[in-house]
């Protein structure tokens, strides 16, 4: 089947019409399409619910890898926090009472130090891997460590502060 | 390609080999006439011919792209772009609240964060539904319930701000626990 590539191309880069020799290649001349890409992009939804068609198999076939790992986690981290800032002020609005009054409530239920300090750990550490792995993005953005073992290599590194940088939070502040 | 062998399948490949390499030679003739199709040797041995004025083709090719962008030069807007760079910029100032927030805590720095956290989620989890939600009139209810939510968090937080201890002071008084 490759010589068919081969000879496909060669046919169309050469051309065989003597009136396209100056195109040299088979070049619809240019014209703004009709649809934009969002109305393209909307057909193609469209289409496949209306055929009710399947969804192939992805997440549950393809090979998780590291990355693939810390980038579903750095959103679902995200998600998380936004969600918890968002309850948060919700709270600040609905609720009776200040925030200390609530805090002596917490503090009331004398909860042992090592799930005080789990509780910690449960806080810090999306703050922090959801920090650290935007500033592997920010990195990401500057154009450099796209090569596959400084992917891993800052990944790595993204992992182990993260967990490092918890556990301090949690337990020596 | 040589060493290809005949099975019932590629039967047709070599029938569409040795139309097409008709075809080639023949353009190639009709271009340049008879001399150079003695010189280029067998088509199995360089199946990838470059044509005489295969230098100015490019040339042409881009002049065309040009031509067509400059139709839509016009048109372009930079908004997508800006949203991009304007992201990048609230993270780089959420990033810099952080020991701000911890070294000198004071209502400036609560109402920074207040306002950087809360656009920093909003564009976040708008780049979610971005990918996730499909078709016009579910994009549009989305992207409104998180505009809601979004104006909301930032209500809360200021009025936190304003009414009770601030936020740096309310992380500092969960951690001293």
């Amino acid at each position: 089947m490759s010589n068919m590539a081969l000879l496909l191309r060669t046919f169309a880069r050469q051309g065989v019409c003597l009136s396209r020799q100056h195109y040299g290649v088979f070049y619809r001349h240019a014209a703004p399409m009709g649809t934009t890409a969002k109305e393209e992009m909307n057909k193609f939804w469209a289409k496949n619910n209306k055929l009710n068609r399947p969804m192939s198999p992805h997440l549950t076939i393809y090979n998780w890898s590291v990355p693939m790992m810390m980038s579903i986690t750095f959103r679902g981290t995200g998600v998380g926090l936004s969600g918890a800032i968002s309850a948060f002020a919700l709270a600040a609005l609905v609720l009776p009472g200040t925030y200390p009054h609530y805090l002596d409530l917490i503090h009331s239920l004398s909860v042992g130090p090592y799930l005080i300090g789990l509780a910690k750990f449960g806080l810090a550490f999306p703050v922090s891997f959801h920090t650290l792995n935007g500033i592997r993005h920010l990195w990401w953005d500057l154009g450099k460590g796209f090569r596959l073992p400084e992917v891993y290599r800052t990944g790595y590194t993204v992992i182990g502060l993260s967990i490092i940088t918890s556990l301090a939070v949690a337990f020596l502040l | 390609m040589a060493t290809q062998q005949l099975h019932p399948g590629n039967c047709g490949d070599l029938g569409w080999f040795i139309i097409m390499a008709a075809i080639v030679r023949l353009s190639s003739v009709c271009r340049r006439g008879v001399k150079p199709l003695f010189y280029q040797g067998t088509l199995l041995a360089r199946p990838l011919v470059v044509p005489h004025n295969y230098q100015e083709q490019p040339h042409q090719l881009t002049a065309r792209i040009h031509a067509s962008q400059a139709l839509n030069a016009g048109s372009g807007s930079k908004a997508a772009s800006l949203h991009w760079t304007g992201e990048r910029v609230v993270s780089i100032l959420l990033l810099a609240l952080g020991p701000a927030a911890y070294f000198s805590p004071c209502p400036a720095v609560d109402y920074s964060l207040a306002a950087a956290l809360t656009l920093h989620g909003h564009w976040g989890i708008g780049q979610i539904l971005t990918d996730y939600v499909h078709g016009d009139a579910k994009i549009k209810m989305a992207n409104a319930g998180l505009f809601l939510l979004s104006t909301v968090t930032f209500a809360g937080l200021c009025y936190f701000n304003y009414n009770d201890v601030g936020l740096c002071k309310a992380i500092a008084l969960l951690w001293s626990k």
